[in-house]
């Protein structure tokens, strides 16, 4: 840690978490209370570095990843801040065009 | 795993199944009435029992929800089926097939603590519990405070508002469940643990992190979907490096392989193998009922597996990905589904198409499928 320095008292408690040895009780999450809580980085490429071993089409793949919160940063938080995001749109390839950006409501 | 290929080179070609269209033809209409049934959630609240000999969807029922992951768990007779709801399987509904009604439903998240189940859903062998794996969570005003994961066993005459009976401390990150003969719980995380639900006692029944052996390095599993009911088997596909001899944890000299994880529900016996070089990605697959010696998987196309000779014996492409493989009862036909709204029929023996079941309503997304033989009624 001493590359990093924590830029907030979040990551301040952090740091001194690891420098006091007790970083493993940080607990990391199983599954989350929200999609901004998933590491996965989303959109990715294959195993073997490009796109023909993805979902074909990607429409396909679309609510089998936003559901479970797999993509976090490509869809809007389905799971909690934006339950109906996908309302009407029930089949992704048919209805893609209705699936538009989200705002928070206090915007 | 060598026992597991010796079992397998046991039984040999010898392990005949019907073949061909006339066969799937026969298997579809057999005993006037009887047929392979199979039970699916698609958007946006739908669950569908489809008459797969009729190639028709025979009922739809609305439920109280969005289904997410929708992973589905059918009582022993058939005649319920237990789906995980949104959000995160949070909330669980028992559906009769019968004539759709709702005779259990519970919603686990209480006060505050929110509660997700990303698949862990099993019924015992007498239908009289139910089995949830937990991953709890509580929500106070400036953090989440994230809980021990636990079993969470649910009586499922329990009705509207069921409440746990009794609750055990489970691994973490397990994902699908199901429950062999003598009632055992098979838990598939990161490795294949095997509970006892009368008292919570656990133990691995197969090592999948921890390397042990020099055959192989860490596998890679994804594990969704619980399919393998014709097989009667839990299973899950893996890819892992396979070290080159002499050369072990050398990744630049090793060499990518698909294999397999099941547990023979029959028996409870855990076990593994490896299948042949990854040539392309797959999400599932599971074991040919009756043939041991092939093994199906699918994404975007369908691999048919040499599983003693660790070969890919036939490949085809498909229209679109599908999620999930599964087959029919005498082995000869499966069928895939997931993503979008189609359900796709196709020969085992020649791996041609047969046809498709288009369900009402929208994606399937992650919906799992469950298929069982209905007799003449």
């Amino acid at each position: 840690m001493k590359h990093l320095k924590p830029l907030n008292a979040k990551a301040a408690q952090t740091s001194a978490a690891a420098e006091a040895g007790t970083l493993q009780e940080v607990v990391a999450m199983q599954t989350v209370a929200g999609c901004s809580a998933t590491t996965d980085p989303g959109w990715e490429v294959d195993a073997f570095g490009g796109l023909g071993g993805l979902c074909q089409p990607m429409e396909a793949d679309l609510y089998g990843c936003a559901d479970p919160c797999w993509w976090p940063a490509q869809v809007p938080d389905i799971a909690n801040s934006y339950p109906d995001w996908a309302k009407g749109a029930d089949s992704a390839g048919r209805d893609w065009r209705k699936l538009g950006p989200t705002f928070p409501d206090d915007k | 795993m060598r026992r597991v290929l010796t079992a397998l080179a046991l039984c040999s070609l010898a392990c005949a199944t019907p073949s061909g269209e006339g066969a799937s033809l026969a298997a579809r209409k057999s005993a006037a009435g009887a047929s392979d049934m199979m039970v699916v959630t698609n958007r946006p609240n739908n669950l569908h029992l489809v008459d797969l000999g009729a190639r028709k969807v025979e009922r739809t029922c609305a439920l109280p929800g969005h289904a997410s992951p929708a992973t589905l768990a059918l009582s022993p007779d058939n005649g319920i089926a237990y789906v995980l709801g949104g959000p995160l399987g949070g909330n669980v509904w028992g559906v009769r097939l019968a004539d759709c009604a709702l005779v259990f439903r519970a919603a686990q998240s209480q006060g505050n603590e929110r509660v997700a189940t990303p698949g862990g859903i099993a019924v015992s062998p007498d239908g009289k519990q139910l089995y949830l794996h937990q991953a709890p969570v509580k929500l106070f005003l400036d953090h989440y405070e994230v809980q021990d994961t636990r079993i969470a066993v649910y009586d499922t005459s329990a009705g509207d508002g069921a409440q746990p009976l009794r609750t055990f401390a489970a691994p973490r990150q397990v994902t699908i469940m199901k429950t062999s003969a003598d009632g055992t719980l098979f838990l598939a995380g990161p490795d294949i643990f095997a509970m006892n639900p009368a008292t919570g006692e656990t133990r691995v029944a197969l090592q999948s992190r921890a390397p042990k052996d020099d055959v192989l390095g860490p596998r890679d599993i994804l594990t969704v979907w619980n399919i393998g009911e014709s097989s009667n088997e839990l299973v899950r596909m893996f890819t892992a490096p396979r070290w080159k001899p002499g050369a072990v944890g050398d990744m630049a000299q090793a060499e990518l392989v698909w294999g397999y994880e099941r547990v023979d529900l029959a028996t409870g016996i855990a076990s593994d193998a490896v299948l042949a070089p990854v040539q392309v990605g797959l999400f599932t697959g599971m074991s040919r009922p009756g043939r041991p010696d092939q093994f199906y998987a699918t994404l975007t196309q369908v691999q048919r597996f040499d599983v003693p000779n660790q070969r890919i014996e036939k490949s085809i492409d498909l229209e679109h990905s599908y999620y999930a493989l599964d087959f029919g009862s005498d082995g000869s036909t499966f069928y895939l589904t997931g993503t979008f709204n189609d359900i796709a029929i196709y020969d085992a023996d020649t791996l041609t198409k047969l046809g498709n079941i288009t369900l009402p309503g929208g994606d399937m997304a992650t919906g799992v499928p469950k298929i069982f033989r209905r007799e003449a009624r």
